[in-house]
């Protein structure tokens, strides 16, 4: 980083200089800078979302010929589809399940991590490496982990159970949790692994956050005979706010995007009892199943509307709460 | 919380633990024969009786079904690519928000940020569409144009941009440099850091991009790796042997480029966080 | 670079934008893709021709087309066999984007789907072409209503593939349910069934589960069917715009199936077990299953198995079957077209060799042929012809099955009433009709 912290110094007298014909620079050419990437972002940005928005007003499958516009009429179909509603209570349940959880975990994780300087470069890499693996290898590998019979987990508890019986406990038999098969347990395991994959993500986060946080007021804190703990409540938690507010909102915005776990584990069915039917995995059912395109579109733009209320309720409500 | 006592490691160390056995088991795993995984059952044994590269081999053995040398291929083509358009494509256009003075600069770049809230799945099946239409299916432009659209980049490296001393610019200005030399021979030398971050970022992001390259592509030669994972389960589905060496495969190079980038991407990812606000 | 000018360049900006936008959606059109045409190959006419064989089946068709290929040296066929389970994607894609088959398989289930998206060619001037013109009397009474969609012909019925009862005639022997000749004698009614299944179920002293049943549901969806016909139910309603499970005879067949396994316990809960390997291995005395199985059957050694009609449960004698219809796309040119009729017209005069295979014919002179009689589960099958249904012409029938098996299946397993099931399944049946 040292390169950034080179600051040359200018003579003192400034050169009189044709301001006026530089600035005429500025203005010319500056918007040719951007333009590439308005190019592309108005071809695949912009664009689909606008064309988005006209198929969802319209009965849209690809194979017929024309398309009546329908108005809203998708919407409403939507807001009255069994599986629509089964859909969104499944993400929302996903998003109660996983956001709390994974950012409390990053939170005592980046704590922990904050003054240690032995092994700091170890557990950082221990806790990120699940980050930067792909989905598809996440939702492979803990189909693995999961598996009733031979996965590790259960066999963990397995031998626990064995333990606990030798030490005296009665315990009945073990047959091995349904993590995958069970559609009540099916959220809580994906929800798990999102926790193990994402966790090291918001924790770099939270420590680059607590770093921020000026050592003056611990000192100050110190002095004042504070316990850790006060010192958190008073100092910590506050100042932490900003990266909170951001981490919170970021893992619900992609937390209600989730796709490929339920996808790669249970195709675009949702498994079994639909449990892992997501708002994600049903607009790709529709649109790419079912090639209603119209009705898809519709769904995603349900998805949409929800998450900026939900972005707009969340930011509200932890941006709001005491600016100390 | 000035001192941190030494017992910290211990909960730190049995996290660190649990956050990796997984992946450990998933290697173990790999080296084991069926009869091996088998006879596990019901004991915990994390090393393989007879280790062997038998999985390896079947899951690179058949290249007709599963081209796995070109599905890497693939996606390091698609993640290069789309690295390089995008560190080319933000850089250009974040020195234009940062610097350059222009009309509805500002309202642009909040439509800009204003969309990188936009989920990913409004945009899927339009762009689909749109791609359809350009005769892109199943090519490599539908996997890395659409991809470098995004305006994160722009974003990252404005805040950077902003960082730099104006001095240094005003200096290359009296010199009689124009906006393109200023910013090919001041900024982008010290952008470099921040362009490593991003380039890798994307790097990433790309090399393990999902629902895009699932939707974007049909033939198999044409696949990238994850998704190629995924036509691996849906073969192999519980032979879990051949499952955990393919995945120990999709996962080697980019846990490898984590572990050697690693400071420069944990730092580029505490910048983010930081730039969030 | 030149910087005299000193246009305001917010416009210019917003300007290219748009006409970039503009530009890529006027090259959209969303309209299916240009139809390009194919080139001959040295001379020869070059057709392609998908379906879904991968099994036994496309060992038969591949002789049938080689044959064909044989007796018309100036065409080429160009065959695909691609899975069901992605077959229809593959087929519509390949339709809205191009690169669409001259000739195709389509099965009767997904048969208005494609009629109604108006991407099939109508056939009447095919059937009526040529020294010998197909005309109604040439095929059996529902295949040759079912090629037609709101009065316009766009398939040419391939086969009939009803629902039969197999059965293992050693057990059936066994249990001394034979007739006078001393062969074993399936039951035709709901009594016969009954009684049958039971003295075919036994159970070994001590056990709580029977070593062997006397029937399995091996295909919920088209046993459902069945039986639900039979009892004057089904999925929809006869003009096919709302569900139909919940209706009285839809009810009393769900009713029945759930008994076979409640009260009768003749039958095991599909959860339980896997019903059609139980068969193969002479575990299970009865099951119905399509004629499409029998390939399957043929494999196994040992197996006595024989065919029957599906025995009459409910009021109505009727079972459910269907055709894989073979098509044509919208569009094609007249040459095309030509040629495309050329095979499928030869595939349909040689329905023998098709039925042989393991198909029910759907040509009528096959169906009173001697050589057809002598196929002896293909000929007790084919009893069924003059009584057999389809599912209903429903443009979104294929989308069905995801409400309408799961049902079925928390029905017979016993995870809910069949009130409640199939009120569900209404609901949503309903809610998917209304989007159309």
């Amino acid at each position: 980083m040292s390169t950034n912290m080179i600051t040359l110094e200018t003579p003192a007298a400034e050169k009189i200089v044709d301001r006026s014909k530089t600035r005429r620079r500025d203005h010319d050419n500056g918007w040719l800078f951007a333009l590439p990437h308005l190019v592309l972002f108005a071809g695949f940005v912009v664009l689909p979302l606008v064309v988005g928005f006209y198929i969802s007003l319209h009965h849209w499958t690809i194979l017929q010929k024309f398309h009546p516009f329908i108005g809203l009429s998708n919407y409403r179909s939507a807001l009255s589809d069994d599986i629509f509603w089964l859909a969104l209570r499944n993400t929302v349940y996903f998003v109660i399940l996983v956001v709390p959880a994974s950012n409390l975990v990053s939170l005592l994780l980046a704590l922990g991590l904050w003054k240690t300087r032995a092994f700091g470069a170890f557990y950082k890499a221990a806790f990120y490496t699940p980050v930067v693996v792909s989905i598809a290898v996440v939702a492979v590998l803990w189909q693995w982990l999961y598996d009733t019979q031979a996965g590790l987990i259960n066999l963990v508890i397995q031998s626990w159970c064995t333990d606990l019986n030798r030490l005296g406990f009665h315990l009945p038999s073990f047959n091995g949790f349904p993590w995958l098969s069970d559609p009540h347990w099916i959220m809580p395991s994906l929800a798990i692994m999102s926790l193990w994959w994402g966790a090291g993500g918001n924790m770099i986060i939270y420590l680059a956050g607590l770093n921020n946080i000026p050592p003056d007021y611990y000192e100050a804190a110190r002095i004042d005979g504070a316990s850790s703990w006060q010192s958190f409540r008073a100092i910590t938690w506050p100042l932490l706010r900003p990266t909170t507010l951001f981490c919170f909102i970021f893992s619900v915005i992609g937390a209600f995007q989730i796709f490929g776990q339920s996808y790669v584990l249970f195709g675009d069915g949702g498994g079994a009892g639909r449990a892992a039917m997501t708002l994600a995995v049903y607009m790709y059912q529709q649109g790419f199943s079912e090639f209603e395109i119209g009705y898809g579109n519709a769904v995603a733009y349900l998805l949409f509307l929800i998450l900026m209320i939900v972005s707009a309720v969340q930011f509200g409500l932890l941006s709001r709460r005491g600016d100390q | 919380m000035l001192k941190t006592h030494r017992l910290i490691h211990v909960p730190l160390m049995l996290a660190s633990l649990l956050f990796l056995a997984p992946l450990a088991w998933m290697f173990c795993t790999s080296l084991k024969t069926d009869t091996d995984i088998i006879n596990g059952l019901g004991s915990l044994r994390w090393l393989p009786s007879t280790p062997t590269l038998s999985n390896y081999r079947s899951v690179l053995g058949n290249a007709a079904e599963f081209p796995v040398w070109r599905w890497t291929v693939n996606s390091l083509f698609v993640s290069l690519g789309t690295s390089a358009l995008v560190l080319i494509v933000d850089s250009l256009a974040a020195y234009a928000y940062a610097r350059l003075r222009w009309r509805g600069r500002d309202k642009m770049f909040n439509v800009l940020v204003a969309t990188m809230l936009v989920p990913s799945q409004v945009l899927l099946i339009p762009t689909y569409l749109v791609i359809r239409q350009l005769g892109w299916f199943d090519t490599y432009w539908a996997l890395i144009v659409p991809a470098s659209a995004g305006s994160f980049g722009v974003f990252l490296l404005r805040q950077f941009m902003r960082s730099i001393p104006v001095e240094l610019e005003e200096a290359a200005k009296l010199d009689g440099c124009s906006s393109f030399g200023i910013y090919w021979h001041v900024i982008l030398p010290l952008l470099r850091p921040a362009l490593a971050t991003l380039g890798i970022f994307t790097f990433m992001a790309s090399w393990n991009a999902f629902e895009s390259p699932l939707i974007f592509t049909d033939s198999v030669s044409m696949r990238t790796l994850p998704i190629g994972i995924a036509i691996f389960q849906g073969h192999y589905g519980t032979q879990y042997g051949q499952m955990m060496a393919a995945a120990t495969l999709a996962m080697l190079p980019v846990v490898t480029t984590f572990l050697m980038f690693q400071r420069h991407i944990i730092r580029g990812i505490s910048l983010t966080g930081l730039a969030g606000r | 670079m030149t910087h005299s000018s000193r246009f305001s360049h917010r416009p210019v900006t917003s300007t290219v934008v748009l006409l970039g936008a503009l530009a890529l959606v006027t090259a959209g059109g969303c309209s299916p893709g240009e139809r390009h045409p194919r080139r001959d190959d040295a001379g020869r006419t070059a057709l392609t021709f998908w379906n879904g064989f991968t099994g036994p089946d496309g060992v038969t068709m591949t002789h049938m087309v080689d044959e064909f290929q044989r007796e018309n040296p100036d065409v080429v066929v160009n065959m695909q066999f691609i899975p069901w389970s992605t077959y229809y994607n593959k087929l519509t894609l390949s339709m809205a984007y191009g690169g669409e088959p001259d000739v195709f398989v389509v099965q009767s289930t997904h048969f208005a789907q494609y009629a109604s998206c108006g991407v099939l060619r109508p056939l009447a001037d095919a059937y009526a072409s040529g020294a010998r013109p197909l005309t109604k009397v040439d095929f059996a009474a529902q295949p040759w209503q079912q090629s037609f969609y709101y009065g316009k012909q766009y398939g040419l019925p391939l086969d009939i593939w009803p629902m039969g009862l197999y059965y293992n005639a050693k057990l059936f022997r066994d249990a001394g349910i034979v007739d006078s000749h001393g062969s074993a004698k399936p039951p035709t009614t709901a009594e016969e069934f009954l009684v049958d299944a039971q003295k075919l179920t036994v159970i070994d002293p001590g056990q709580s589960q029977p070593r062997q049943w006397g029937f399995a549901f091996t295909d919920l969806h088209y046993n459902w069917l069945t039986i639900a016909e039979q009892f004057g139910g089904g999925m929809v309603t006869a003009d096919g715009r709302r569900g139909a499970m919940s209706s009285p005879g839809s009810l009393a067949a769900t009713r029945l199936m759930c008994d076979m396994i409640g009260k009768y316990h003749v039958a095991p809960r599909p959860a339980q077990v896997n019903s059609w390997l139980l068969f193969r291995e002479g575990k299970i005395a009865m099951t119905i299953q399509g004629i499409y199985m029998l390939a399957d059957l043929q494999k196994q050694q040992g197996l006595e198995y024989a065919g029957a009609p599906v025995p009459t449960l409910g009021p109505v004698q009727s079972t459910m079957g269907g055709s894989h219809m073979l098509c044509e796309p919208a569009g094609a040119s007249p040459e095309r077209a030509k040629a495309a009729w050329r095979l499928m017209r030869f595939l349909t005069d040689h329905s023998y060799e098709w039925a042989a295979g393991g198909q029910v014919a759907a040509r009528s002179d096959v169906l009173r042929s001697e050589p057809f009689a002598k196929l002896p589960v293909q000929s007790e099958f084919a009893r069924e012809v003059t009584y057999v249904q389809y599912e209903p012409q429903v443009p979104k029938g294929p989308s069905l099955s995801q409400f309408v098996d799961p049902a079925i299946e928390s029905c017979l397993d016993g995870l809910q009433s069949p009130e409640d099931a199939m009120r569900d399944a209404d609901r949503r049946i309903d809610q998917l009709l209304s989007r159309d």
